[in-house]
């Protein structure tokens, strides 16, 4: 099964997308983090974050970029988030994917899909604020906006969290 | 009258295409006359005109009078742009609060509104 869940910042969809893993049954729990720690705040901030996943007996995978070579114990349900993390790690670190980015992480998509039996993934609604941004952002934008609706065709849920409240938008099974 | 609605690149305008069965004759709100407005079947981009029509100062309430009248078949595709913070230039909020209140007053004279998340079309009304 594929189940990408979406929302603003702050909506509640990690949470949430945490609780779709665990109603998953007891089978191994993978966690592929995207957030590139670069200053105390954010090392603070995922030591956290894991010290709240491993209670539920999440493991956690380190992944900036290059998804398609992540190796997954088969047969785990796999939560990843945030794919507007691991756009911007494309898009922007040294040596990634740059102009392919939308591509590459598709296939890493379908990568991890191949090893696990379910993969939830969260991804962020950036599109609504109405702002101008400089060009460069507005790919960004769009990178995203591309993955997110290639995800959600290939997806069998869809859900988009508003202030913890899950909005099914897809439902096929 | 329909109303596709949803955030930048949300896929708008294929699920418009889809749903409402229009692949052409399709205005874009950056570059249509008034005109095309009121012969096209549907408009992409309206949030762009509405700009255009604050750049010169014309009425928003008459606009949408007229178009309710000479198009009232139309589709429009617009974005939603209301959820950021209040912008600190005065065109930038103007044009934010416009688009709101003649979107509010066309949602509610559409018999269709579908809101786009994800290139996932829901009806909302």
């Amino acid at each position: 099964m594929l189940y990408v869940i979406t929302g603003g910042s702050g909506s509640g969809k990690s949470r949430y997308a945490e609780q779709q893993i665990l109603d998953l049954g007891p089978a191994r729990r993978i966690y592929i983090a995207t957030m590139h720690p670069y200053d105390e705040e954010s090392f603070a901030r995922i030591d956290r974050h894991r010290a709240m996943r491993a209670e539920k007996q999440f493991e956690t995978l380190e992944c900036y970029t290059d998804l398609k070579n992540l190796e997954i114990p088969s047969g785990a349900n796999v939560l990843l988030e945030c794919m507007s993390n691991l756009t911007a790690n494309e898009m922007y670190e040294p040596g990634a994917a740059g102009e392919d980015t939308v591509e590459e992480i598709l296939e890493g998509i379908r990568s991890v899909q191949k090893q696990a039996a379910n993969l939830v993934i969260v991804t962020n609604e950036i599109f609504s604020d109405g702002i101008e941004y400089d060009p460069e952002t507005v790919r960004y934008q769009q990178y995203l906006g591309q993955i997110n609706q290639t995800l959600a065709a290939m997806a069998d849920m869809v859900t988009e969290v508003v202030y913890g409240i899950p909005l099914m938008i897809k439902r096929t099974m | 009258m329909k109303m596709i609605i949803g955030g930048a690149f949300q896929g708008k305008h294929a699920f418009a295409e889809r749903t409402c069965g229009i692949h052409e004759g399709w205005a874009d709100g950056l570059s249509c006359t008034l005109e095309d407005i009121y012969t096209c079947r549907g408009i992409r981009h309206f949030h762009e005109y509405v700009k255009m029509l604050i750049r010169e100062d014309r009425d928003p309430a008459a606009f949408v009078q007229e178009l309710a009248e000479k198009n009232p078949d139309i589709v429009l595709v617009v974005n939603e742009i209301g959820y950021g913070v209040v912008p600190m230039d005065k065109f930038d909020r103007k044009y934010r609060e416009t688009v709101g209140r003649i979107c509010e007053q066309l949602a509610a004279r559409s018999e269709e509104v579908y809101r786009v998340v994800c290139g996932i079309g829901t009806r909302i009304k």
